[in-house]
């Protein structure tokens, strides 16, 4: 697991909710830290990969795909660059 | 801004009212906003009156003003199209907020690629003949209702449009014709037989899977070259023609006024034909193709026979009412693939217009056999995209 400083759970959210939130707290994260997200859409796998591209001060880390309780967590890192 | 989808003010447009403004030819505009990779596997497609911009929501999310900036501005209402109908309303939502008049699909592309069409081809005293559409992937498929009877033509996955469809005429299903194992999608036949407890069949030759040369495991009743189906008044006549698959057939029903409609399945299609590489052997089947097309074909078919095949290529094939059916001589006329051609010029015609080969339809065929069975999630991601089962224009 990448390191990171902050969670963002967003387990239930459907689209565009999980990159909604996001978007909101990678502007409160303060530049340099990494926001981890927790999501159960698997959409969100492809359109973070998508959104990073053109995002303005975003990286994507990494992404995971994880066991819980019999449901697939889909785990993205996020660092602030700007 | 504040959005909750549960309390979204966006209007909404159904599978239903879209697909009947895409018939209409009137001119529309499409926002798609999922991701490029998405869009481009399988765009909502009409005719030269529609226009698409493809523009993912997380551009509308990461800077608005620039995505704003890339919309047309002579358009007076968008549809916008999302993978499941959350995105599209939030995007719909702000284009609301800054002029436009927009309105987003409901379910999505999950929604409009389930959707199916269902209208009549033919209706008489004699019964009807029904066309059922699934409009997102091309997928045709036909009943015949006469006399308390019915019988299925290549019935697609979602069984309950065709159970609906006979009791609500007030019939019997009494057989369950597949003009061939269909590689581009799962077959409602086999779930139907079982439901209905109505015999499936399909020729022995497709009961093979091409490629492993496993045999079947569905339960099937071999179809005849020649068998006859008697459906109330209609009969119906299966003519073998190999070519796309070992086992394709042809289903002719006759009516009593003397119509003739020819089920084609993936036989000739309205612009194109059916390919014959997919079992995996196209040099060996092409030949057997050109005799089915150009020697066999034509001994059964007069002028004004209609042709119904089991799949379209574009909405311009629609016959101006939804229906993808034209009797033979118009066929013959829009139809450049028909041509005469020598059994030469014919192979080098077929090896110039193959598109790619869908690895997935491998996949399919095991699953319309029973050597695999899907769960739901899975069918519907082996059935993401429309048909290739043409010849490229
Ligand atoms: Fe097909």
């Amino acid at each position: 697991m990448p390191h990171f400083d902050q969670t963002l759970d967003v387990k239930g959210a459907k689209c565009p909710m999980p990159l909604v939130k996001s978007r909101k707290a990678i502007t409160e994260l303060p530049v340099g830290q990494v926001l981890q997200v927790i999501s159960t859409d698997r959409g969100s796998v492809a359109d973070f990969q998508g959104w990073v591209k053109t995002a303005k001060n975003v990286e994507l880390v990494a992404q995971e795909t994880v066991q819980e309780n019999g449901q697939e967590l889909y785990v993205h890192y996020l660092r602030r660059t700007a | 801004m504040t959005f909750t989808q549960d309390q979204s003010t966006v209007t909404e447009i159904s599978p239903r009212e879209l697909y009947a403004r895409l018939l209409s030819a009137q001119p529309l505009f499409i926002l798609d906003v999922r991701n490029e990779d998405e869009f481009k596997r399988m765009p909502v497609e009409g005719h030269a009156t529609l226009r698409t911009l493809n523009l993912p929501y997380f551009d509308f999310i990461e800077d608005e003003e620039a995505a704003l900036a890339r919309l047309p501005k002579d358009v007076e209402e968008v549809v916008v199209i999302c993978a499941k109908g959350g995105a599209s309303q939030y995007v719909a939502e702000v284009l609301n907020n800054h002029g436009y008049r927009a309105v987003s699909l409901t379910d999505g592309m999950i929604g409009w690629g389930n959707y199916y069409d269902v209208r009549d081809v033919a209706s008489a005293a004699w019964g009807r003949i029904v066309q059922i559409a699934r409009p997102a992937r091309g997928d045709l498929s036909f009943a015949i209702i006469s006399d308390g009877q019915a019988a299925l033509v290549d019935p697609l996955r979602h069984i309950n449009v065709y159970r609906e469809l006979i009791e609500g005429a007030g019939a019997k299903l009494t057989a369950i014709l597949d003009t061939h194992v269909h590689a581009d999608h799962i077959s409602g036949g086999p779930a139907l037989a079982k439901e209905t407890g109505a015999p499936y069949y399909i020729h022995p030759y497709d009961a093979i899977h091409p490629i492993d040369m496993l045999p079947a495991v569905i339960a099937y009743e071999p179809l005849r070259d020649g068998q006859v189906f008697q459906i109330g008044q209609v009969r119906v006549t299966s003519i073998w023609y190999p070519g796309h698959t070992l086992g394709q057939v042809n289903f002719l029903a006759e009516t009593p006024d003397g119509g003739r409609y020819l089920f084609t399945g993936d036989g000739i299609f309205l612009r194109s034909f059916g390919r014959p590489d997919l079992g995996g052997k196209g040099e060996a089947w092409t030949p057997i193709l050109y005799r089915s097309m150009f020697e066999w074909l034509p001994r059964y078919l007069t002028d004004d026979t209609m042709i119904l095949p089991a799949h379209f290529s574009t909405l311009d094939e629609d016959a101006g009412n939804g229906i993808f059916a034209a009797p033979y001589k118009q066929v013959l006329a829009q139809n450049d693939s028909l041509k005469p051609r020598t059994l030469e010029e014919f192979t080098s015609y077929v090896l110039s217009h193959l598109p790619v080969f869908p690895p997935e339809y491998v996949e399919i065929k095991r699953v319309n056999i029973g050597l695999v069975e899907p769960c739901d999630g899975k069918a519907n991601e082996l059935e993401l995209g429309k048909n290739i089962c043409a010849l490229a224009g």
